[in-house]
């Protein structure tokens, strides 16, 4: 690849969920400026590894993880490292929108509240303000961020979850299938959200649309049973994919 | 054919009489279980309205009483006050001495014959002497003053007692001496040994620091606990363990917390030849408010934990996913939105706890109280408590009392209750 | 200074390290960290916890201490030697020089009692200065040593919170004191109690009189078999007669039967009959069914029935404990899956039948844990029994006579200032043991049939 040292690699990752091993021995490198895709058919672990990025398995009981994952050379699983800091470094969108059921504002400002990134009032404004441009629902929002931000459609709550994430001021952003619950107009939107973001963070993002994944990334990785098949820019996999297994799964055959 | 044909079935002749009367009788049978359920519900209905008429209807009175308008002639009594007197914190004890007691006694018997005395009660002077230290001039000139009649009075008025006070009370009646007002007393004053005079703020006062006591210390250990156990606790034995003590808890009669109480709390023991002494003083509502709320603390915890389970895990999700510490989390989002399921537990327990009569008995908060408690260490009963002295009484004035404080005190429980269910039904989330 | 001052004297000393140590943080320099492990109001948490949490501990266990220090420093005292030998006299004498030592004009009634007040008074003070010192000495070592770890790298939020983890853990450990309290205390003085009374001579013994107890045999006249009796024919039996058809057939009705608008409003009317405290019932029982039922039991010819009858009671506590029945029921019916109810329906069977036939055996688990619950809470009802029935320890089946319980017995030996010690105090926390572990084994029974049969029909 490149000679500037990924944000975020990973080598030898697995996971166990007691005896049962979810993911195998899984090596890959996110980019800033990039958008890296997870994809393969269901149960193949992907969604498990995008978790292992943040340490979410930690609040697994059974979860077991082996291997390393550097962010900007540090291993995140050392002792040393606070988690805390990792998920506020590490944002995450989930596949349903998950807002609080506060207003919209308290909604982005809670994130800069707790890691005490806004040292008055009008600098969290400012903050939330830009979260909200940034994810793209300021306009929509601006006379209403007193309201509550479970009463937004879909979409809305959605942008809302990114806007989010967003006001932690991440340097990597983790999509579970962010659109999988929403319908194709608010789809479009959130793609195009993911290719305003791609410039100011590394993006990583799980789709189970293989159309989705061609549209949006730079990077493809293609998961199957909890290995990694194959990796390599999104151009080469869907056009000349070098596993057979990959080829299989591109042209339909199976998942 | 070799085998055997199946055996021929006859098509069931449901017109047939045999079946018919089957199913007349059939549901003949429904309609009788039917009308048992319903009767069964409708009786356990009844019951329920026939308690709270019955004690509406004994106790209503007990908020009434009958006063006789009384003459005294007080130039004439020839008693003798100094005015100065009657401006200072002396001034009971100056009317006391100066034998006001004995005048309102013989301006009875003035006014109404001899005996006349037995017909204003006991402590009918202590009316007086409020009269006269609100305004000293009546001393100069005669008044007409309404005092409390007296127990037997109060029963003739109402068709109990025997002939004698029937016939004072009728005469009382003619010459237009008796009226009935509002018993303000009821609610401000203690316990007394005359029906009359009693008043449940002693009892009421001593319920509030008690509940108060219950509150501050059950409340905050029982949720506490319950996000302690819902959240962090590990799932091993060790909890499992504490699981089932909490949920065996709930279910312990109320007494054997009075044993507790008074083992624990009252009792004293030698420990390396020290000897420990009573932790508390007896009869206090502090007591009282720690053995109870030993009691209802289980019942805040199994609630606190059905609010807090009810919490979707991805509301967790998305705080831990920004970041926040699973102190934060829980803090932050589980708890608020979970205290409208504690709270309503909490209110329901505390409710239990107001009602609770056993366990206080055991740790002597049933003594007679004629001055309400001025904190939480001071001699202390509760209103349950008093309910249950009170029915102990003999004189049948006190009939109705009792059921006049059984309807305050259902009236607290009507409102903790109805606040509870009104919190359920307004904040109740689907999620 | 009195216990209130000093509390608010540490909260305020907490206030002070809080904003001490908030302000210093904020003027944290970074040294080029975008962000900082912990917030300044959390710094400020560490320093609030370490002044209040050590001088608060030791307030508590100074208070528990210094009664018996002071006692120690009045026994001291030479007028103390005219004391009584005799503790329980002794003891009240201290109390009364104590009382004597708070107020300001009383007087003493008895000389020794007033010449002690004095001492009493001063050795108060002298404890109570010494508390208030050590308090606030640690208040401020604790927040000046806290103080000193305030610094741009020091996670203080970790501390902070595991702070809150502990005191989480003991909130959840005062529970389990409390059962291990209940249990221990019942069990220590039950012990003590069957070492005067043999275990055999009250469980089995059939005679039962506590006012009269012979010092060489006590276990002659503590014989509780009448108070089982009692305890089991109002509770189990007369009570349980008046609950079950009651609860069960409201349970049927209400979940079978009635419109959802009828059954809106009964379900809470129901509850409403567990929420009237049992000192009311016990007043209406006494006020209203006694007479009543002995009307009706002289009219059966008793002439001489008892106006404090097993009847009355049973009537009333049966009438209170409907709901436990009829609650417990209804869940369980409920949750019979409506595939079962609507293939019965479908054959052809009437709605009696699908219930008796097919929904009961269903959920059968459910409506019998709910009659060992109501069991369990009937034997352990106190109000009611001491309210309607009487003292009298009979084995009668004979329900217009009279008959005590366990409850009210308790009740009954603990009234009066007997010594602690006597034979009727401890028999009263002998009883309480049995029914703790009666009610204890009903209510373990009562989970573990729920658990294990309403697997089967998942």
């Amino acid at each position: 690849m490149t000679d500037i040292p990924s944000k975020m690699s990973a080598r030898g990752v697995s996971v166990f969920y007691g005896d049962k091993q979810a993911v195998k021995d899984v090596s890959i490198d996110i980019d800033m400026d990039k958008v890296t895709a997870f994809i393969g058919p269901s149960g193949c672990g992907k969604s498990t590894f995008l978790r292992t990025l943040n340490r979410m398995n930690d609040t697994i009981a059974s979860a077991r993880v082996t291997g390393d994952i550097m962010l900007d050379g540090e291993n995140i699983y050392s002792s040393a490292m606070d988690v805390v800091q990792l998920r506020a470094r590490v944002g995450m969108v989930f596949q349903k929108p998950n807002p609080f059921p506060k207003s919209i504002f308290e909604n982005v400002a809670y994130g800069p509240r707790i890691h005490g990134l806004a040292a008055s009032k009008s600098e969290l404004e400012a903050i939330v303000e830009r979260s909200l441009k940034r994810a793209g629902l300021w306009e929509e929002v601006k006379d209403r961020l007193q309201d509550s931000g479970t009463a937004l459609s879909g979409g809305q709550q959605q942008r809302l979850c990114i806007a989010r994430a967003i006001a932690v001021d991440p340097e990597v952003i983790l999509m579970d299938e962010p659109a999988s619950a929403l319908d194709p107009i608010a789809t479009a939107k959130i793609e195009e959200l993911i290719h305003e973001l791609r410039g100011r963070y590394a993006i990583a993002i799980v789709t189970h649309n293989m159309q989705q994944a061609a549209r949006v990334s730079q990077r493809t990785a293609f998961f199957h049973l909890g290995t990694l098949v194959e990796y390599g820019e999104t151009d080469q996999i869907f056009t000349t994919p070098r596993e057979e297994r990959t080829k299989d799964y591109i042209t339909g055959r199976y998942g | 054919m070799n085998s055997a044909s199946p055996i021929a079935r006859a098509p069931t002749d449901w017109n047939a009489a045999p079946m018919q009367k089957r199913i007349r009788r059939r549901y003949a049978r429904e309609r009788r279980f039917r009308f048992f359920g319903l009767a069964a519900v409708t009786l356990s209905a009844a019951f329920l309205a026939f308690l709270l008429i019955t004690m509406v209807a004994n106790g209503w009175r007990g908020f009434t009483r009958t006063d006789v308008a009384l003459m005294i002639d007080f130039p004439a009594s020839g008693m003798l006050v100094e005015r100065a007197q009657l401006a200072t914190p002396g001034a009971d004890l100056a009317l006391a001495g100066a034998g006001l007691e004995n005048t309102v006694k013989s301006a009875a018997a003035t006014a109404f014959g001899a005996g006349g005395d037995e017909f204003v009660s006991e402590n009918a002077w202590l009316r007086v002497r409020e009269a006269i230290k609100a305004d000293p001039t009546v001393l100069d000139r005669k008044i007409t003053i309404l005092v409390p009649a007296s127990t037997e009075i109060d029963q003739a008025v109402r068709g109990d007692g025997n002939a004698e006070t029937k016939a004072a009370a009728a005469k009382l009646q003619q010459a237009g001496a008796l009226s009935r007002h509002f018993n303000m007393d009821f609610l401000h004053e203690s316990d007394s040994t005359d029906p009359v005079a009693v008043g449940i703020w002693g009892a009421l006062k001593g319920s509030l620091l008690t509940m108060l006591v219950t509150f501050l210390i059950a409340f905050p250990v029982g949720v506490l606990s319950a996000i302690y156990l819902e959240e962090y606790a590990p799932r091993n034995r060790w909890t499992d363990l504490i699981e089932v003590s909490i949920n065996n808890l709930a279910a312990v009669p109320s007494i054997i917390f009075g044993l507790l109480g008074l083992a624990v709390f009252l009792g004293s023991w030698s420990l390396f030849g020290y000897q420990f002494g009573p932790l508390l003083p007896r009869s206090a509502a502090i007591v009282g408010g720690l053995t109870l709320a030993l009691m209802i603390m289980p019942v805040i915890v199994i609630a606190s934990r059905n609010a807090i389970k009810a919490v979707p895990p991805s509301i967790r999700d998305a705080a831990l996913g920004i970041g926040a510490s699973p102190i934060q989390v829980v803090f932050h989002h589980v708890l608020p939105l979970a205290m409208p399921g504690i709270l309503t537990g909490t209110i329901i327990g505390m409710a239990r706890a107001l009602g609770e009569t056993a366990p206080l008995l055991l740790i002597g908060m049933r003594a007679f109280i004629v001055t309400p408690p001025g904190g939480f260490t001071d001699p202390a009963t509760v209103l349950p408590v008093q309910i249950f002295l009170w029915s102990d009484e003999v004189s049948r004035g006190f009939v109705e009392k009792t059921s006049a404080a059984i309807i305050v005190l259902l009236v607290f429980l009507l409102a903790m209750n109805g606040l509870a269910i009104y919190l359920r039904n307004k904040f109740e989330t689907r999620w | 200074m009195n216990a209130f001052a000093l509390l608010f004297l540490i909260a305020g000393l907490g206030l002070i390290g809080w904003l001490s140590a908030r302000a210093r943080a904020t003027r944290f320099d970074r040294g080029g960290a975008k962000r900082l492990h912990s917030l300044p109001g959390q710094h400020g948490m560490y320093v609030a916890m370490w002044t209040m949490l050590p001088a608060l501990l030791f307030v508590a266990v100074w208070s528990a201490v210094s009664p018996g220090l002071v006692k120690e420093a009045v026994l001291a005292h030479p007028a103390a030697a005219q004391l009584p030998q005799f503790a329980f006299e002794r003891d009240a004498l201290l109390a009364e020089a104590k009382r004597v030592a708070s107020e300001d004009n009383a007087t003493a009634f008895d000389p020794v009692a007033g010449q002690l007040a004095a001492p009493t008074r001063a050795a108060q003070t002298r404890y109570g200065w010494m508390g208030t010192g050590v308090a606030i000495l640690l208040a401020f070592a604790g927040g000046a040593f806290a103080l000193t770890r305030v610094r741009a790298h020091f996670k203080a939020r970790s501390q902070v919170e595991r702070g809150m983890m502990v005191l989480l853990l003991v909130a959840s450990l005062i529970a389990i004191l409390t059962t291990l309290g209940i249990f221990l205390s019942l069990l220590w003085e039950s012990l003590r109690f069957f070492q005067q009374v043999p275990i055999t001579d009250f469980l089995f013994g059939t005679h039962w009189s506590p006012q009269v107890i012979d010092a060489a045999d006590p276990g002659k006249s503590l014989g509780a078999v009448p108070l089982f009796w009692g305890t089991f024919f109002i509770g189990a039996v007369i009570a349980m007669i008046v609950a079950i058809p009651f609860g069960l057939m409201s349970a049927i009705y209400l979940t079978q039967y009635a419109a959802p608008r009828v059954r809106r409003w009964m379900k809470p009317t129901l509850e409403m009959l567990a929420g009237v405290p049992t000192v009311v019932y016990g007043y209406f029982a006494a006020l209203t069914v006694a007479p009543a039922v002995r009307d009706l039991a002289v009219s059966f010819g008793y002439t001489y029935a008892s106006s404090e009858s097993a009847l009355a009671a049973g009537l009333v506590m049966g009438v209170m404990i409907i709901p436990f029945v009829s609650s417990m029921a209804d869940d369980s019916i409920a949750a019979v899956p409506t595939a079962m109810r609507d293939g019965s329906l479908a054959m052809g069977a009437t709605t009696s039948e699908t219930i008796s036939k097919v929904l009961i055996p269903a959920a059968l688990p459910g409506v019998v844990a709910g009659v060992l619950l109501a069991v369990s809470r009937a034997i352990g009802e106190t109000m009611i029994v001491v309210m309607a029935a009487s003292g009298a320890a009979n084995i009668t089946l004979n329900p217009f006579e009279s008959a005590t319980t366990v409850t009210k017995q308790i009740v009954d030996l603990l009234t009066g200032e007997s010594e602690f010690d006597s034979p009727k105090t401890l028999a009263a926390f002998a009883l309480g043991l049995t029914l703790f572990v009666i009610t204890l084994l009903l209510n373990i029974v009562a989970l573990r049939v729920v658990k294990k049969y309403r697997e089967a029909y998942e």
